[in-house]
């Protein structure tokens, strides 16, 4: 028989904020232990909380970027668990009325994944487990985190990894998170089900928790999958249970019974009060969101004319669209400055955190400033690359690179002069060419251009020079 | 009524230890406290608006630094510490 996965998606992002969820100490990554903290993050008695602006700004933007309903009335409640990574016993969320709720992403095979909800809440402490006993750092206790809750709608490995990846894109984009994985900054825990293909009756789940890596998730889920079906075809049962994925073993352990909802005794925090978001604040914040990086790429395939895989490589990384459309201001040719970034200067930033940081010597106005010139005619393109490479090299601009004589361009005569000139010069490649082989010709154009400095137009050179060599 | 099983469930999630012996007492009790809580389903609530009882909403910070406390105020109270860290038994079996 075959199986079908289902899957479902649970993602914690951190929100970048200054501060806190309910204090004023700082979200800083990294820190001594328990010196970001203060009697209200260690959950001392008597303290009272207060709820940070820009996390619920942030979360509308999260829940909007993501096609959500916004409430207009949400409130904070008491998840009680106990655990020393939570001084208080209980984890501050929300529960019946999160602020964000049926929103959904598309992916590119056009099926939409749909977000239940998008709540905010504060996250947990870091515990270290040594020699016997557990140390607890609370720096990380209260940072404010949304947690992004999907529909099990997942029915492939492939689709999960496509969501994460788009997920973290638009959070990146909207600016609330810089959704960095291996840091922590983004983390998912997994719900898989499996059930005979054409089946539409939900299996029992596991959940996986805690994965800081699409490699993991992929690696995670599929070996679930495999396992899930194992049982089932052994006639066994599947457990509900919450699992841990040992990515050196590459398996999954159990870690506990899934609790209920019931024991996690939900009910409103009293001491935080009802937030209201008015439908003019929504779509204040509505207004002021980024273009998504899906409308991005379909302008710059539709508009800008680019070839989809290079519109893809420019959206993926913020900071590289963002350099991209300062360096085509003015640009009748972005697809040229789509290939300096692709071709020339990606070779600079060879690895994904290099592309997603995007630290280069070069600024948008260099790179549109020479663009320019090669629009105008002022150079060529063999120039134009060299001269690039230069400019990642040193930082420099071309107007520091190029002397007066190089943008001068050719006049027709010395162009003429050596055409004729590289004929003379290469009577075997002449030969060869008249014997039919037709690359002989590049190497005669190679001797215009390196005696031209890269002056010259290589087509109109071969042009030419085909026209001597047929006299 | 609560149930003998749903007391030990509730004494499991709450790491409390109950003797057998006293669990009859205890269900007894539990179930008297949870009757009596219910005779306030009786009372009226028409006008009351439950979620906002202080008539207060959008009690918010802006997002600013204020130093943290010192380390040593932070672990004052801690039972026991060590690096920096509250130290507590260990959790994982």
């Amino acid at each position: 028989m075959k199986y079908e996965l289902v899957a479902g998606f649970e993602t914690h992002v951190e929100l970048a904020t200054n501060t806190k969820i309910f204090c004023s100490c700082t979200t800083q990554f990294g820190g001594e232990p328990n010196t970001h903290c203060c009697p209200i993050c260690i959950g001392l008695p008597g303290t009272l909380p207060k709820l940070n602006a820009r996390v619920v700004e942030y979360a509308i933007r999260a829940g909007l970027a993501t096609n959500c309903e916004i409430a207009e009335i949400s409130k904070m409640d008491r998840k009680n668990y106990c655990y020393p990574d939570l001084p208080k016993a209980y984890q501050i969320s929300q529960y019946d009325m999160p602020l964000c709720k049926n929103g959904f992403i598309q992916l590119s095979n056009g099926r939409k994944i749909r977000i239940l909800r998008i709540h905010i809440e504060e996250d947990a402490g870091k515990l270290v487990h040594s020699h016997g006993s557990t140390l607890v750092d609370y720096n990380r206790g209260g940072v404010p985190l949304i947690e992004i809750v999907t529909e099990p709608d997942f029915r492939s490995v492939d689709e999960a990894k496509e969501y994460v990846e788009r997920l973290q894109l638009i959070m990146r984009y909207i600016g609330v998170s810089d959704a960095k994985m291996q840091e922590g900054s983004m983390r998912c825990d997994v719900n898989i089900s499996v059930r005979p293909e054409g089946s539409d009756k939900l299996g029992t789940r596991t959940e996986i928790k805690n994965m800081n890596s699409i490699t993991f998730i992929a690696k995670a889920m599929e070996y679930e999958f495999n396992r899930q079906v194992d049982l089932i075809e052994s006639g066994e049962k599947v457990i509900q249970e919450t699992l841990r994925y040992d990515d050196v073993s590459n398996t999954t352990s159990s870690m506990r019974g899934k609790e209920d909802a019931n024991d996690y005794r939900y009910f409103r925090d009293p001491d935080l009060v009802t937030i209201h978001v008015s439908g003019e604040r929504i779509e204040e914040i509505r207004t002021s969101l980024p273009e998504l990086p899906d409308k991005k790429l379909e302008r710059y395939i539709n508009d800008l004319e680019l070839p989809e895989k290079d519109a893809q490589l420019l959206v993926k990384y913020k900071k590289v669209a963002d350099f991209f459309e300062k360096a085509i201001n003015g640009i009748k040719t972005p697809k040229t400055a789509a290939n300096f970034i692709i071709g020339q200067i990606f070779r600079y930033v060879e690895n994904e955190n290099e592309k997603e940081a995007f630290n280069i010597k070069v600024s948008a106005e260099s790179l549109n400033e020479l663009i320019k010139l090669l629009d105008n005619g002022k150079i060529r393109m063999n120039l134009a690359k060299t001269t690039l490479d230069k400019m990642l090299e040193t930082g420099q601009k071309p107007s520091e690179l190029l002397s007066e004589s190089d943008m001068a361009g050719l006049d027709e005569n010395t162009f003429l002069s050596l055409c004729q000139q590289a004929v003379d010069a290469n009577p075997k490649a002449v030969a060869d060419f008249k014997n039919g082989k037709e690359k002989a010709i590049k190497s005669i154009v190679g001797f215009v251009m390196k005696n031209s400095r890269g002056k010259a137009d290589a087509v109109a050179a071969e042009n030419k020079i085909k026209e001597i060599i047929s006299q | 009524m609560v149930t003998k099983d749903e007391m030990m469930k509730i004494a499991i999630l709450s790491k409390l230890f109950v003797a057998e012996e006293d669990m009859d007492k205890l269900t007894k009790d539990m179930s008297e406290i949870i009757s009596f809580a219910d005779t306030i389903n009786n009372a009226s609530d028409e006008g009351t608006d439950f979620d906002n009882i202080n008539n207060l909403s959008n009690v918010l910070r802006e997002d600013c630094v204020v130093p943290s406390l010192d380390r040593e105020q932070i672990l004052a109270n801690a039972k026991d510490s060590d690096d920096g860290c509250f130290l507590v038994k260990n959790i994982m079996k």
